[in-house]
């Protein structure tokens, strides 16, 4: 008992102080920016693209890809500076020195993220009813936000994986925008899944998000809780996976750097 | 900026700019703003336009490379004073004779110049993946907006510059700053799209009579009347643009040695 309220109090101190000190957007200024404006031009750019291609009556499509794909700015940028910045900031070293649970402190680094990615696609879509009068009479809103809640969960999933890559190379930030850029087209977020070739498709299966934007297209136009479950399950799934081989690789670096000394390498 | 100086030192300005290529060559985030992500929104509007005319491809190929003009110029020509102020570079490069603008100028003349590989790589891709025959319906025209632009947009850069130098609050906001222009300029669409409000705000842009000018002459789907004034309103938002450019820098170089933050992070 002793050791798990010690564990939970770990995960919090580490969630709270691992937020507040390495997430570098952490300022009103630069939070509005990167995390709401910069989210929402995005969706502008390209739900008017796609109503170039295809019609404005097809605008939702992109509204409602794009607004569940802005969870992955919080999943991916997020997730990454908070582990990987205790590497640039000098903590690594005390971090790795430490007794403490090793999940605890790991997944502890993603949690803020979560909350803070759900508002973020939140927000995308009230943008999305009030400039694109986005119907949400038909939807589930409590499987909507369930979506919202999994889909979050699984991309800071892959943001885990992200995080301990920051900690083996210095373009961490190469890797990340590479990586968040490619879930623009492989999440199915601007293009329909189907007109990709099979190869595409295959590693869009993969990926989180994927089937979070599916079922939330689904949910929005009108399908049940139980249609979408599958689909969330999956999502879950996906992210859980690439959460635990992040954990895996995680402590793999802590003991590969101890090996070879390069805890304080930047 | 003095217009003459272009002429005076067009040495110095050439030689910045090749120590500046030399420079970037193994920076990551340039290979990502120049390169990676032009070409994934390449592929992205190459699958989200393929079916609306017959000359998308190319239109995706201008529009992506503009793109990766614009990120390049808002992130790595926006950031060119204060590398230089991280790198204790800019006390030196401010005492030397050259005119300071002068050596901000080369810098973004590499930068642009280097951004022109998004569309090189773009053609690639659209030519050899996808297997799209582009052709360039006013190739000489094409270019001549191309040398244009290039001058456009580093004139713009100049103004950027000194703003994030001089006001930091302005650049906090540098990431919400890369769409809107892609949204304004219409490089992937048009802007009659968009709200009319909004039109006023395009033309003031560059980067919106650059795309003018490239889209209409890469497609020849705009009259000449049409290329000629879009180069015309570049020409003028250049002018327009290095004048302002010459009071920020006066100010902002003032300022930094009255309050000695030259060297302060």
């Amino acid at each position: 008992m002793k050791t798990l309220t010690s564990n939970l109090r770990l995960f919090w101190q580490g969630t709270v102080l691992s937020y507040v000190a390495l997430f570098a957007w952490l300022q009103p200024v630069t939070y509005m920016a990167s995390k709401i404006v910069m989210p929402l031009t995005q969706m502008l750019f390209f739900t008017f693209l796609g109503s170039f291609a295809t019609g404005r009556d097809n605008a939702h499509f992109y509204v409602i890809g794009n607004a569940i794909q802005i969870t992955a700015v919080s999943g991916i940028f997020g997730v990454t500076m908070s582990i990987g910045g205790e590497r640039w900031s000098g903590t690594l070293v005390y971090l790795f020195g430490t007794p403490a649970n090793r999940m605890a402190m790991f997944f502890g680094r993603a949690f803020m993220h979560i909350i803070d990615g759900t508002i973020g696609v939140v927000i995308a879509l009230l943008w999305g009813v009030i400039l694109f009068k986005l119907d949400l009479s038909q939807t589930n809103l409590s499987a909507l936000a369930l979506t919202i809640f999994v889909t979050t969960l699984s991309t800071c999933g892959l943001g885990l994986l992200m995080g301990c890559l920051s900690l083996l190379t210095a373009n961490v930030m190469f890797v990340n925008n590479t990586v968040y850029f490619l879930l623009l087209i492989f999440s199915g977020a601007n293009v329909n899944l189907a007109t990709l070739p099979s190869w595409m498709q295959a590693i869009s299966q993969v990926l989180p998000l994927t089937r979070g934007i599916a079922s939330a297209r689904a949910l929005i136009a009108g399908a049940s809780m139980q249609e979408v479950l599958p689909l969330l399950a999956q999502e879950l799934g996906i992210g859980l996976i690439y959460g635990l081989v992040g954990y895996f690789m995680f402590q793999w670096v802590e003991v590969s750097a101890k090996r070879r000394g390069t805890l304080e390498t930047i | 900026m003095n217009f003459r100086n272009i002429f005076r030192y067009w040495r110095t300005m050439l030689t910045v700019a090749e120590v500046t290529l030399r420079h970037q060559l193994n920076d990551s985030f340039i290979l990502f703003a120049i390169l990676v992500q032009p070409l994934i929104i390449a592929v992205l509007a190459l699958f989200m336009l393929k079916d609306t005319a017959a000359n998308a491809a190319m239109f995706v190929v201008v529009g992506s490379g503009l793109t990766g003009l614009w990120s390049s110029l808002l992130f790595i020509s926006g950031n060119s004073i204060n590398a230089e102020r991280w790198q204790g570079t800019l006390e030196s490069l401010v005492g030397v004779p050259t005119p300071f603008d002068v050596i901000v100028f080369g810098k973004n003349l590499a930068n642009v110049v280097q951004s022109l590989l998004s569309m090189i790589v773009a053609y690639l891709l659209a030519a050899l993946f996808f297997g799209y025959s582009l052709h360039m319906d006013q190739p000489l025209l094409f270019f001549l907006s191309l040398f244009l632009s290039v001058f456009a947009f580093i004139s713009f850069g100049l103004v950027i510059a000194p703003i994030f130098v001089m006001y930091r609050e302005v650049q906090q906001w540098q990431n919400a700053m890369e769409y809107p222009v892609y949204i304004l300029a219409g490089f992937l669409f048009p802007v009659l799209l968009l709200p009319g409000w909004t039109t006023p705000i395009s033309y003031i842009l560059p980067p919106y009579w650059a795309a003018v000018a490239l889209h209409g002459t890469s497609t020849a789907s705009a009259p000449l009347e049409q290329t000629l004034f879009a180069w015309a309103m570049m020409v003028l938002l250049s002018i327009i643009f290095l004048f302002i450019a010459s009071r920020l820098f006066k100010i902002m170089l003032y300022k930094a040695r009255v309050d000695a933050t030259l060297d302060v992070q």
